[in-house]
């Protein structure tokens, strides 16, 4: 018997949260070792609410990154879509199952790669254990064939699959799992921090492989990751989490307009005066002064009319002049600590995500 | 894109394709040990010497006398060599490859168990049962070897080898269920691996693994007659070295056979409550 789906969902949504709430029960422990006997006679059961009211869509061959600090509710997130967990509230729907309740037929149409948690057999080679994967999912040996080909051309992974996993680097054992979460061919695809602490040429053929399995192939992917290089690379939409809650689901683009900035000009100028007497100046209009030091100020683009980077630079050097100038372009690190940042400074007034960054568009760059 | 599990063939092919799927779960552990030639050549000769040092001192034991609690030498060898046997076929250890309950509830990797198109419960006994083949087959080529060198004894007639073959099957089924209940508290104990250790300590004491019950005192034996332990190994080398008539072995069947029923349950439903305890508490 399967819970009534509700909420909105297009048909073209493979992922879908509703409300997703995740409490954990627990009990406290106390100091010393009284406080141990008393733990044991009496325990203190605490509550923590570790996802919630979590929803988005994800729709097909779409790769969505989901970022945010360490406790934020990633994982729990995905442990819920993957069925592992069971929403203490909400509902959630993957590949048009509802995950908790059918595991073993969701388990079917997922991958998952868990960081460096590995679900290869440490005693085997690798490709054995891709065999062992072959057999539990029942992939016919021909389809296995072609597909390990075209992992192999991808991920180079013939180089060292014979090769015991104990034996393997991280970069190496990623790919392989990797490998392992996609040989049955499943439609949606789970990655939580897959190439955390790889070195920067693994991780380069991890995105490759994957920006052709979700281009190509039509892969859905949710990714969650630290790395900003990764989210540049790889996701169209982001959704941004803390303390268990979206703060942010947008387009890249858009949150880079809304908290980045994306840029700053660094300028000296040879008289003092000028610089000091820029306001009013119609020709700067669009540009708004973060930091003023002397002769030396730096531009961004104001929130409304902002002209790109190019013209703003010719203006200023046409009206002014200068002895140095620097272009410094603000990366997605940046842009995501401004939106947690503006998101920490608004959590008290109760505002929704979505107009966070409306309401904080006061100027203020915080760098 | 295709989904594959649940696309079953009909008929021949799915009892095939469930043969193969089962297969080379049940191998994992025993490939590990067949690509590592060393690995294999020192089990084998640990296997070797145990046996050698075992038949030394318990002829030893009995260079004064002729009888010990009821026990002939002979049957005292015997049991003593097929204890040692018998432990070859548990003896896998997983823990080379970071395969037991306990390191993939440390590592975390046990949530993988639970993202696959097969219930965890199942992948747990086809991995049991890969090892105890594969043991019973080293125990076996064991027992040859010691037959030809005279370090075992056949049973005294054939109604004492029926009655030690049916008694030894129920035995390892016990077994695997004791095994089953350390590894199942594993998902409540995570932080308490001495604990386990006691455990697997108390398991084979009171098996007889490491001496025949019958040398202990009787309030021991009282004691344990409570537990289903002595029924993994002490009961059927029992049986087969004729300390236990083939007259009692249906008695003591009938206890095996009780004590796989129940311990069956127990185990039944550890599982859900650990596979709630996962779902509740995640990886």
């Amino acid at each position: 018997m399967h819970a009534q789906f509700r909420g909105h969902e297009n048909d073209s949504d493979v992922i879908v949260a509703r409300g997703l709430c995740k409490v954990f029960h627990t009990t406290k422990r106390r100091p010393g070792f009284a406080g141990a006997l008393k733990s044991l006679v009496a325990p203190e059961r605490i509550e923590k609410t570790a996802v919630q009211d979590v929803s988005f869509n994800v729709s097909r061959g779409e790769l969505l990154a989901m970022l945010g600090p360490n406790g934020a509710g990633k994982s729990t997130t995905i442990k819920m879509l993957t069925g592992i967990l069971v929403p203490s509230a909400g509902e959630a729907r993957v590949a048009g199952v509802v995950p908790y309740e059918e595991r073993e037929r969701n388990a079917a149409r997922i991958g998952a790669v868990f960081g460096q948690r590995s679900q290869l057999w440490w005693d085997l080679p690798a490709r054995e254990s891709l065999n062992i994967l072959r057999d539990i999912y029942g992939v016919p040996r021909s389809e296995h064939r072609a597909r390990l080909r075209e992992f192999d051309e991808m991920l180079e992974l013939s180089e060292f699959w014979n090769t015991r996993v104990r034996h393997l680097s991280l970069g190496q054992r990623v790919r392989c799992d990797l490998a392992a979460a996609l040989l049955h061919d499943p439609p949606v695809v789970f990655l939580d921090e897959p190439t955390i602490g790889m070195d920067v040429v693994a991780k380069e053929q991890v995105r490759q492989f994957l920006r052709y399995e979700v281009e190509q192939r039509g892969r859905t992917v949710l990714l969650t990751t630290h790395d900003m290089t990764e989210v540049t690379r790889l996701a169209g939409r982001v959704v941004l989490i803390n303390d268990g809650r979206i703060v942010m689901d947008d387009s890249l683009e858009e949150i880079r307009r809304r908290f980045g900035g994306t840029w700053q000009v660094h300028v000296t100028f040879v008289d003092p005066y000028a610089a000091n007497h820029l306001d009013g100046d119609s020709s700067l209009a669009g540009l708004r002064i973060v930091r003023r030091e002397g002769p030396r100020v730096v531009f961004g683009p104001d929130e409304k009319h902002a002209p790109a980077v190019h013209e703003a630079l010719k203006r200023i050097t046409q009206r002014y002049q200068i002895s140095d100038l620097a272009l410094e372009q603000n990366d997605l690190e940046d842009v995501i600590r401004v939106a947690f940042q503006r998101q920490k400074l608004h959590e008290g007034a109760d505002v929704p995500p979505s107009n966070i960054a409306e309401i904080s568009a006061a100027g203020v760059h915080e760098r | 894109m295709t989904v594959h599990a649940h696309v079953a063939p009909s008929g021949t092919s799915r009892v095939a394709t469930g043969i193969t799927r089962y297969w080379g779960i049940a191998r994992i552990t025993p490939l590990g040990e067949l690509l590592a030639p060393p690995r294999l050549s020192a089990n084998a000769l640990r296997l070797g010497v145990q046996i050698f040092l075992v038949v030394c001192l318990w002829r030893a034991l009995y260079a004064q006398t002729s009888h010990v609690a009821g026990l002939t030498r002979e049957q005292a060898v015997t049991y003593a060599v097929l204890a040692t046997l018998a432990g070859r076929m548990r003896i896998l250890d997983r823990r080379y490859g970071r395969d037991t309950v306990l390191q993939h509830m440390h590592f975390g990797t046990v949530i993988y168990w639970f993202l696959r198109p097969l219930a965890p419960r199942r992948y747990y006994v086809l991995r049991a049962l890969g090892d105890q083949v594969y043991g019973f087959t080293w125990a076996l080529v064991g027992y040859a070897i010691c037959l030809w060198a005279g370090a075992v004894s056949l049973p005294s007639s054939t109604a004492s080898m029926t009655a030690f073959v049916v008694s030894m099957l129920l035995g390892q089924m016990i077994l695997y269920h004791v095994m089953q209940l350390i590894d199942l508290t594993c998902f409540w104990t995570l932080h308490n691996s001495a604990a386990l250790l006691i455990l697997q300590f108390i398991q084979n004491l009171l098996s007889g693994s490491y001496s025949p019950l019958w040398f202990f005192p009787d309030w021991f034996n009282t004691m344990s007659s409570f537990l289903p332990f002595q029924f993994t190994l002490n009961v059927p080398l029992s049986l087969y070295a004729g300390i236990i008539p083939p007259s009692d072995a249906i008695q003591q069947l009938c206890f095996q056979g009780a004590w796989v029923v129940g311990l069956a349950l127990l185990t039944k439903w550890l599982w859900r409550r650990a596979a709630r305890r996962i779902i509740s508490q995640g990886g």
